[in-house]
């Protein structure tokens, strides 16, 4: 039954990569396997999910694309709800190809329509009470699953300043920087989002870098656990994306170009600090589009410089896709913070 | 395992095939608890619970086993049971089943508090039978046969090699490749120095934050062993100690907590299931004299009982025998 395990820890291992003397990547070929196999594998021990089971799961990426792998491997039968917005033909083809079901709504706000599909979940849930669904948004096994990055990262650097991740079910930053922190209570935990995603207080809208950032506010993200938070505009991103594969041969995709930016802008600023950064996916999916010149030269604004360094604000607002902020988010709840931001205003 | 097949010790002597009335002498030492202990998943996805101990050089079991004709061990102290089963034991792996001996066992571990006497004595057995028969056990053999006559032993017969330790089967989880790095402990007792019977405590029941904590502790230790690290090591010891802090809790754990932090030391590490608290310092760092003894005085001070520097086994070769 346990075939498996190995090959799957193997797969979702990331290589470490030096970016700079004191910052270490850890660059994943696919990093939602991580939480995906954890689930199901507390999901299996307990007895929550039974053999042949139909998981279900709202995903506009890679997570589907992790459960969608494990769920072939072990015979179970998957429905994945996205928006057509967010998920280009061949990626669904491939999910497909493992066996998916792939319901993807319509999106015509652009801001990937969450609430259509959790909704439309929720009617599949009604109709199949036996069905599992892996909630990535809320369950602790999203972020529980991260203690076994802590666990990569010391071994490879052992003690660790400040982790750098970007957020978008809060699973991956707030899971590793919660077991970090037990051990190193200094740790600096910077948050990278982008402009329009609501998770620290932005108005929602269009967001053009995928991948991070959220509509809604899933509850494994815990902002009392971030020091910093930065809105990284697309543009910053695509670069940033670029870069890392010139200059280290790394083929990420755009989120993970968007921690590297952060992550090697506080190497510069903090150099006595050690950097652990989180970087969740590779470039393949995005040969046509962020690797594309073709793709790249018909964005509004794309021959624009893009911000190569924050700009540090004190009001939490959406810029342009060229622009890079940062705020001093202080360990503080959500409610606290936008309190003060209505009363400042 | 790389260990050698033979021990580090060799036999007393060499004597032709009658054993009759032939002795050998094994030596075991204490620990000051554990650096880290929690369950740890093996390679195939498995949980254990599992140990690395932190093993102390000045206080030692001697074990003395005469064979004689016949079956049977007679051992003094006759309250040394678990000791007398480890020879039995002993004579049954060695295929000697048709004789016996007569076992006394000295130690000037204290017990109760988790310094590990009964280890101790089981383990100095075990080699002192071996050596009587002219053979070498290797630790891994001896952790085993420990576990079987004590139902939970320690790491202990590996020496100054650092192990993760399933201390409840007898099995190495992980083995860090070397010996811990250079420490010194300065040690004392909680809880007015109140014993611990360590069989009688059930086995702690850990959530699943814990236990997907445990994985990076583990991480942290091989990582300090590899580079030897004292103050990542003290670092990992202090979490470890943190989380059993909610399993059994030792009073006045937050005072040693502060002390340790007031002297910037590397870290605090207690017996998992015994009384015992040490302050880890790093041996090579300058001022070590003056930092120990402050922290001893700050102990002291606070009320801590039996304050002791506590010198580490960690390399220099085997125990004297």
């Amino acid at each position: 039954m346990r075939f498996d395990a190995d090959y799957f820890e193997a797969l979702e291992t990331p290589r470490m990569a030096r970016l700079a003397e004191n910052v270490v990547a850890a660059a994943f070929p696919l990093m939602k396997l991580m939480p995906a196999r954890f689930i199901l594998d507390r999901a299996e021990a307990s007895g929550e999910i039974k053999r042949n089971a139909h998981i279900v799961e709202t995903t506009s990426g890679t997570f589907g694309m992790a459960v969608a792998l494990l769920a072939a491997a072990r015979g179970y039968r998957l429905t994945l709800v996205t928006a057509s917005s967010l998920m280009d033909p061949k990626y669904q083809a491939r999910l497909q190809r493992l066996g998916a079901e792939v319901i993807a709504l319509d999106d015509p706000r652009g801001d990937g329509n969450q609430t259509g599909r959790l909704d439309n979940l929720g009617s599949i849930l009604h109709r199949e009470p036996e069905a599992f669904w892996t909630r990535q948004y809320d369950s602790d096994g999203n972020w529980l699953a991260y203690a076994r990055l802590a666990d990569l990262f010391v071994r490879a650097m052992g003690q660790i300043d400040c982790l750098v991740g970007c957020i978008g079910t809060g699973g991956s930053l707030c899971g590793t920087g919660t077991f970090l922190r037990r051990v190193f209570p200094h740790l600096r935990i910077i948050g990278v989002d982008t402009h329009r995603s609501i998770l620290f207080g932005q108005p929602l809208g269009k967001r053009v870098l995928r991948g991070l950032g959220n509509s809604v506010l899933p509850r494994n993200v815990r902002h009392e656990l971030i020091d910093e938070i930065h809105w990284v505009g697309a543009y910053p991103a695509f670069h940033a994306a670029h870069r890392l594969f010139r200059q280290h041969g790394i083929f990420m995709g755009p989120t993970s170009g968007a921690a590297a930016l952060v992550g090697q802008w506080v190497s510069k600023t903090s150099p006595d600090a050690r950097i652990a950064v989180i970087m969740p996916d590779e470039g393949h999916r995005h040969a046509d589009t962020v690797y594309s010149d073709i793709w790249l030269s018909t964005l509004p604004g794309w021959r624009t410089p893009a911000s190569t360094t924050p700009t540090k604000i004190s009001r939490i607002e959406p810029r342009s896709e060229t622009a890079w902020t940062r705020f001093e988010w202080r360990r503080r709840r959500l409610e606290d913070v936008m309190r003060l931001q209505s009363t400042e205003g | 395992m790389t260990r050698p097949e033979s021990s580090p010790h060799p036999p007393a002597s060499s004597t032709n095939a009658l054993r009759v009335n032939r002795s050998g002498a094994g030596r075991a030492g204490a620990h000051h608890g554990e650096l880290i202990q929690g369950v740890f998943q093996d390679q195939r996805g498995r949980l254990h619970r599992g140990l690395v101990t932190l093993p102390l050089s000045h206080m030692s079991s001697l074990a003395i086993f005469r064979i004689t004709d016949g079956q049977g061990v007679k051992v003094m102290p006759p309250e040394k049971t678990k000791a007398a089963k480890a020879a039995s034991l002993t004579l049954r792996h060695l295929n000697e089943h048709n004789r016996g001996g007569l076992l006394t066992v000295e130690s000037t571990i204290p017990v109760g508090h988790g310094y590990g006497s009964s280890t101790a004595d089981v383990v100095a057995t075990i080699r002192a039978v071996a050596y009587a028969f002219e053979m070498g056990l290797r630790p891994s053999v001896i952790s085993r046969l420990a576990v079987e006559a004590e139902q939970a032993s320690d790491a202990i017969a590996f020496e100054d090699q650092a192990v993760l330790f399933a201390q409840r089967e007898g099995l190495v989880i992980e083995h860090f490749g070397d010996a811990l790095p250079p420490i010194r402990v300065i040690g004392f007792k909680a809880n007015d120095g109140q014993l611990v019977d360590t069989l009688a405590l059930p086995p702690a029941r850990y959530s699943s934050e814990e236990i997907q904590t445990f994985s990076m502790l583990r991480g942290l230790a091989a990582r300090s062993i590899r580079f030897q690290d004292p103050r990542l090591l003290g670092q990992a010891a202090t979490l470890s100690a943190k989380i059993s802090q909610r399993h059994l809790a030792k009073a006045q754990f937050a005072t040693a907590l502060a002390i340790a932090d007031q002297f910037d030391a590397c870290g605090v590490q207690v017996a998992h299931s015994g009384s015992l608290i040490g302050i880890i310092l790093d041996a090579s760092a300058v001022r070590i004299a003056d930092a120990s003894r402050n922290i001893a005085e700050a102990a002291t001070a606070a009320g801590f009982k039996d304050v002791v520097v506590q010198p580490i086994y960690s390399g220099g070769g085997a125990v004297e025998i």
